[in-house]
């Protein structure tokens, strides 16, 4: 019989100890209890009980680091969801408040309190998601949400689907993304052999940067902009360390446009 | 300061219960001359020991934690356990990030990012052991004690397993719950001793066994 153990296969009382300590104790399953004891094999093998002992939780420690780096990931999809009942929660809001004032403007009674009510608590709902979007987005993509600002961040994050699809993306989609719909349009225009516009910028419009400058110098930061997201994102995603110079040299570009 | 000690490394002092430790504060909780708060609202096996249940711990047995989460109870066993190992196994990452912090501190946990209710996946890693702690709320969670027992557990060993109710059934009284968990464990354990958790936890039951 053979038996996978954490530090190498056992059969015939020998071991074959293996190479790759991460993968063995990866793959140490066995479809029944040892009918050994692991630990005086080990020892055996280790030269020694202190020895086992540090092997064993040096390895153990380093795969579960590695695995929850890579569980954690997942949290993009947390993100994503929190993405989409933001936006319901706003849209709520925003119809109870018009309901609130169609009622206002004929008799005000105790319901319009209890109204305004249920909506300072949806408020108050809409910065506690707010608060923990901006506080994943941080954790899961530091780079991005410094560049782009958490909400921008997300929302494209939520358009992408997940971290995995979004550093994949092109830094001129990014720049559209959210304009779709004006973008296809112009698409078809041009088919036609008319003139058409093309959208400079869809959910990026929302960021300081861009919202701030005069029109004609919008498609530019726009563009720049969307170059530094996607590579921020890419920073995140593969590398997962903080990089200073991208926000910095996006600000001088600003600095630039708007002297201009 | 007047220490009545209760188990091996487990102390009384006014009324607090506090660990032996020579280490920082985990979760939240006071750090003094030595010694570590062991909070009974948190930590279940604390509101047992001070409910005047305890356990005879050696300090160098193997044990088999199920269920560590972000280790609140753990940092207190490895006070107790400080010359033996603890092969500490949790399948939620998160709370587990905050569980390596202890295990980079110290040197007596293994840490298993596993699914307990499938032992034979860390069946080439776990030795066997002295004891298994088990705290992990789900509606099999007796199977999934047997189940380990079956591959880890020494001749003679011990068990100590949390039972919350509602988790197991909530659509049942709490006490029909703990008599169909007792039954379940007394065909194949000496039950050594029972009881429930309140006030620091409700509904909960707590069963310390040996294994025949």
């Amino acid at each position: 019989m053979k038996y996978n153990l954490w530090f190498g296969i056992y059969e015939d009382g020998r071991v074959d100890k293996s190479s790759n300590l991460e993968e063995s104790f990866l793959n140490a399953e066995n479809e029944e209890p040892l009918p050994f004891s692991i630990s005086e094999v080990g020892i055996e093998v280790f030269g020694g009980k202190t020895g086992y002992y540090a092997s064993l939780r040096k390895v153990a420690l380093a795969v579960a680091e590695r695995l929850v780096e890579r569980e954690l990931r997942k949290e993009d999809r947390y993100v994503v969801a929190l993405v989409k009942a933001l936006e319901e929660v706003e849209e709520a809001i925003n119809m109870l408040n018009e309901k609130l004032e169609d009622i206002r403007t004929v008799k005000d009674t105790e319901i319009a309190a209890d109204f305004e009510n249920k909506i300072e608590e949806l408020k108050n709902l809409r910065k506690k998601i707010e608060r923990e979007i901006e506080e994943i987005m941080t954790k899961i993509a530091p780079n991005l949400t410094e560049i782009a600002g958490a909400k921008v961040a997300a929302k494209l994050l939520e358009r992408a689907g997940s971290m995995e699809r979004f550093v994949k993306l092109p830094a001129s989609k990014i720049q559209v993304i959210g304009a779709e719909k004006s973008l296809y349009k112009a698409f078809a225009r041009m088919k036609r052999g008319k003139k058409a516009k093309i959208p400079k910028h869809g959910i990026i419009f929302l960021h300081p940067f861009i919202r701030t400058l005069p029109k004609s110098k919008r498609g530019k930061m726009a563009r720049f902009l969307a170059a530094k997201i996607a590579i921020a994102a890419k920073i995140d995603y593969f590398r997962g360390e903080v990089d200073e110079s991208l926000y910095e040299s996006l600000r001088k570009r600003y600095e630039e446009l708007r002297r201009k | 300061m007047k220490l009545e000690k209760v188990m091996r490394n487990v102390y009384l002092t006014d009324g607090m219960l506090v660990t032996k430790s020579r280490y920082g504060s985990h979760y939240g909780e006071k750090v003094f001359d030595g010694f570590r708060e062991w909070i009974p609202w948190r930590s279940k096996l604390a509101a047992m020991i001070l409910k005047g249940y305890t356990i005879d711990f050696k300090g160098e047995e193997k044990v088999l934690y199920l269920g560590a989460a972000s280790g609140t109870t753990l940092s207190h066993l490895a006070d107790i356990i400080d010359e033996g190992f603890i092969y500490a196994v949790e399948y939620a990452a998160k709370p587990f990030e905050k569980l390596l912090e202890l295990v980079r501190e110290r040197n007596n946990i293994i840490p298993l990012l596993f699914d307990a209710s499938k032992p034979w996946k860390y069946s080439g890693i776990v030795e066997k052991v002295d004891f298994i702690y088990q705290d992990i709320a789900q509606k099999n969670q007796v199977d999934i004690l047997e189940r380990n027992t079956e591959f880890f557990l020494k001749k003679g060993g011990e068990i100590l397993i949390m039972v919350k109710a509602r988790s197991i059934d909530s659509t049942v009284e709490p006490e029909e719950v703990f008599d169909n968990v007792l039954k379940k464990i007394k065909s194949r354990f000496k039950v050594m001793k029972h009881g429930n958790l309140e006030p620091y936890h409700k509904d909960h039951l707590f069963v310390h066994a040996k294994l025949f």
